[in-house]
C-alpha cells in the first residue's frame, strides 16, 4: 500500500509518515505544491494526504489534477481550514474525507483504513483481530463465529480499536472519534469510560480474551496481551 | 427632519413674519400719507373760512354742505390747542355712520367767541386705503408662495446628488465585496465629498479583505503547530518507558494544547461571524434540529441521569446559514447540559415565535449580564474556553435574532425568538 502525504510543515509530515509506516504502509513525504505535483505525475499512490495550503500553490488543484488522471486514488484532506466551503469543494473536486487540524493521528489512521476498506472491497470485507471478526458492511460483530450484538458507539470504539492496534489511544481521541469535537471534555470522558467497560464485558462473555488495556493518565491501548 | 424640510421651515417662518411687517408697515404709510393730505386740506379751509368770516356775516345756513362746518358758541377753555381727530357722523339719508377728520378751533365771530369744527369725509380715502393695501398685500401673498415653490424646487434638485451619494451608501456592502461607485456631480462640494467617501470606501474594503485574510492565516498558522504538538505528544505515549510524572506532564501538554485549538476555533468562528462571512442563509426548524440533537447525544444525557421533554406547538423557522444553526443549538444545549444537576431535566418549548431552552442547575455565581461575554466562566480552571455564550450572542445579534436569559428558583431559560423590526 503506497501513500503520500504533502504537508509543507516538515515535523508533522514526519509523525504523520512515521505513524502510518508502522501501520505497515510505504509513505512518501512532499513539501510543497511542485514536489507533490511532480510525485503524482511520476509514481501512483493508492491513497494521498493533502494539506490545502502550500507553498506554491492551493491543494484542491493538486486534487482536480491527480482525479482527472487517476480517479481510483484515494485522498484526505488535512487542513487548518475549518469553513464548510472548503469543506464542499474538497468532496466536489473528488476528495473522501476532510480531517481539520489539529487532529489525533490515530483518527487519521482510522480514517485512511475506513477509505482503504472502501476503495478495494467495496467494504465487504471483513477485519480479524485473533477471535474477533467485523464484518463492516452489515455492522456485525462475531467473537468466535458468535454474534455479539453492540450499540452503535461500542461498534465505533471496536472499530476504531482495530484500526489502531496496539496503539495507546487518548481518551480525547477517543472522545472526539465517537462523539465529534464539540463535545464537552469532562463529561464525554467518563462516557469514554462506561462504553469501554460495556465493550470490554460483551466481547469477554463471548469468550474472547481481554485486549483492552489501560494506560495509566493517558488513555488505552487495544492488542495482544 | 430632513434638511431640506428645515430650510423651508425656516424660509417660511422667516418671509412669514417679514410679509407681516411689510404688510403693516405698508399700511401705516398710506394711511399716514392720506391723513397728511387731509388735514392740508382743512388748514386750508380753516384760512378760507376766516376770511369769509372776516368780510361777511356768518349764517348758520352760509354753507351747505351737510357737516361740513359747525359753528357753536363756546369758551376757549385754558390750555386748548387746535388739533385733528376723528369722529363718526350720521348721514342724514341714508343713516350710515361715516368717517370724517375734523379740526377744531376757537375763533370771534361778530365779537362772539364760536367753537369751530371743519370737517372732511374719509369714506373715499378709507376705500383707497383698503384697495391699495389689498392689491399690496396680493401681490406680496403671491410674490412669497412663488419664491417659496421655486426654492423648494431649486434646493431639491441641488441637494439631489447628496441623496443619490446616501442611497448609494446605505446600499455599499462591505462584506459583498464590491466597490463603491459614486458619481461625480458639478458642484464641488457634493464632487469633493463623493471623492473622499470613496476613498474611505475603498480603505475600508481594503482593511476588510485585509482582515479577512488575516483571519484565515492566523487560523492556518496558529493550527498547524497545534496539530504539531497534538501529533508529537501522540508519538511520545507510545513510549512503553514512561514513569508516572512524565505521563502527567505529557496530559497536561495534550489537554493544554486541545484547550488552546479550542480557543482559537471559537474565536476565529466569532472573527467570521462577526465579519459575515457567512453567506446563504437558508430556512431551518430550530426545533427540529434541536430534536436531532438531542438524539445524537442521546448517551450523554442518560450517563448523567438528565431528563428530556420536548414540546413543540409549533415549529420555530429562522433564517440562519446551517453551520451556524448548528452552533448556536450546539452552544446552548452544551450549555444546559453542563450547568445541570444529576437526575435534572432540560425542556424545550417551541412556538411559531420562540424557542424555549429551561434547564435544572444550581444558581450562577455570575452575575446573567456577563452571561453573554466572552471569557466568563462559570468556573475559573474548567475545560471550557468560555466562549459558548458570546458565540451564541453574536449569531443571534448578526442574524435577527434576539436572545434572553432568566432564572427562577433553580430553573434557567433562553429564550430565543425573532427580533422585532
Amino acid at each position: 500500500m503506497k501513500m503520500l502525504v504533502v504537508e509543507d510543515e516538515q515535523e508533522l509530515a514526519e509523525s504523520i509518515t512515521s505513524y502510518l509506516t508502522r501501520e505497515g504502509y510505504r509513505c512518501e513525504m512532499a513539501a510543497t505544491f511542485r514536489e507533490a505535483d511532480e510525485k503524482l505525475y511520476l509514481y501512483e499512490y493508492d491513497c494521498v494526504i493533502v494539506d490545502l495550503t502550500l507553498p506554491g500553490g492551493d491543494g484542491l488543484d493538486l486534487i482536480e489534477t491527480l482525479k482527472k488522471r487517476i480517479a481510483s486514488t484515494g485522498i484526505i484532506i488535512i487542513s487548518a481550514r475549518n469553513a464548510l466551503e472548503d469543506k464542499i469543494r474538497g468532496l466536489e473536486v473528488g476528495s473522501d474525507d476532510y480531517l481539520t487540524k489539529p487532529f489525533h493521528l490515530s483518527e487519521l489512521n482510522a480514517r485512511v483504513k475506513s477509505l482503504i476498506r472502501r476503495r478495494n472491497f467495496g467494504g465487504h470485507n471483513e477485519i480479524r483481530f485473533r477471535e474477533i471478526e467485523v464484518h463492516p458492511h452489515a455492522h456485525k460483530v462475531f467473537v468466535g463465529g458468535q454474534e455479539t450484538v453492540l450499540s452503535r458507539k461500542e461498534y465505533d470504539l471496536l472499530l476504531y480499536f482495530l484500526s489502531n492496534l496496539d496503539v495507546a489511544l487518548t481518551k480525547a481521541s477517543i472522545a472526539e472519534h465517537l462523539w465529534g469535537d464539540n463535545i464537552d471534555s469532562a463529561d464525554s470522558l467518563d462516557m469514554v469510560y462506561s462504553h469501554i467497560k460495556n465493550l470490554r464485558r460483551k466481547l469477554v462473555e463471548k469468550g474472547s480474551g481481554d485486549y483492552i488495556r489501560s494506560i495509566y493518565g493517558i488513555g488505552y491501548k487495544f492488542g495482544p496481551q | 427632519m430632513r434638511l431640506l424640510e428645515k430650510t423651508n421651515r425656516i424660509y417660511l417662518a422667516f418671509s412669514l413674519s417679514l410679509y407681516i411687517v411689510t404688510a403693516i408697515a405698508f399700511y401705516g404709510i398710506i394711511k399716514w400719507l392720506i391723513y397728511e393730505e387731509v388735514e392740508s386740506r382743512l388748514l386750508v379751509e380753516k384760512r378760507d373760512f376766516l376770511v369769509y368770516v372776516h368780510h361777511y356775516t356768518w349764517k348758520d345756513n352760509s354753507y351747505f354742505v351737510e357737516n361740513k362746518i359747525e359753528v357753536e358758541p363756546g369758551t376757549q377753555p385754558k390750555d386748548f390747542r387746535e388739533h385733528f381727530k376723528d369722529t363718526l357722523i350720521q348721514d342724514r339719508y341714508t343713516k350710515e355712520w361715516i368717517p370724517f377728520r375734523q379740526l377744531t378751533f376757537y375763533t370771534p365771530i361778530q365779537q362772539e367767541t364760536k367753537r369751530v369744527a371743519i370737517r372732511k369725509s374719509l369714506i373715499q380715502s378709507y376705500r383707497l386705503i383698503e384697495v391699495i393695501t389689498l392689491t399690496m398685500a396680493t401681490v406680496l401673498g403671491l410674490l412669497l408662495i412663488g419664491t417659496f415653490w421655486f426654492q423648494d424646487r431649486l434646493s431639491g434638485r441641488l441637494w439631489q446628488p447628496f441623496y443619490e451619494t446616501l442611497a448609494r451608501i446605505k446600499r455599499f456592502d462591505l462584506s459583498s465585496g464590491k466597490a463603491l461607485h459614486l458619481e461625480k456631480p458639478e458642484i464641488i462640494e457634493f464632487r469633493e465629498l463623493n471623492e473622499v467617501l470613496q476613498k474611505m470606501a475603498e480603505q475600508l474594503l481594503h482593511d476588510y479583505t485585509t482582515l479577512k485574510e488575516f483571519t484565515e492565516n492566523a487560523s492556518h498558522e496558529l493550527q498547524t503547530p497545534l496539530a504539531l504538538i497534538n501529533a508529537k505528544v501522540e508519538q511520545l505515549i507510545q513510549s512503553e518507558q514512561l514513569t508516572e510524572d512524565q505521563t502527567r506532564w505529557i496530559q497536561t501538554i495534550y489537554d493544554a494544547s486541545r484547550r488552546m485549538s479550542r480557543l482559537n476555533q471559537g474565536l476565529l468562528l466569532l472573527a467570521k461571524i462577526e465579519n459575515r462571512q457567512f453567506t446563504s442563509p437558508q430556512e431551518i426548524d430550530l426545533s427540529r434540529e434541536l430534536h436531532e440533537k438531542f438524539a445524537d447525544m442521546e448517551e450523554l444525557f442518560t450517563h448523567k441521569g438528565i431528563r428530556i421533554e420536548q414540546e413543540t406547538a409549533s415549529p420555530f423557522v429562522v433564517s440562519l446559514p446551517a453551520i451556524l444553526a448548528d452552533s448556536l443549538l450546539g452552544n446552548l444545549v452544551s450549555n444546559a447540559l453542563k450547568h445541570n444537576m444529576p437526575g435534572g431535566y432540560i425542556r424545550v418549548e417551541s412556538s411559531a415565535d420562540e424557542l424555549l431552552i429551561r434547564n435544572s442547575g444550581p444558581t450562577l455565581n455570575n452575575e446573567p449580564d456577563v452571561l453573554f461575554s466572552r471569557f466568563k466562566k462559570e468556573e475559573t480552571g474548567s475545560d471550557s474556553a468560555g466562549l459558548g455564550l458570546a458565540i451564541v450572542k453574536q449569531i443571534c445579534d448578526s442574524y435577527g435574532l434576539a436572545i434572553r436569559y432568566t432564572e427562577n428558583k433553580g430553573e434557567h431559560t433562553f429564550r430565543l425568538a425573532r427580533k422585532e423590526a
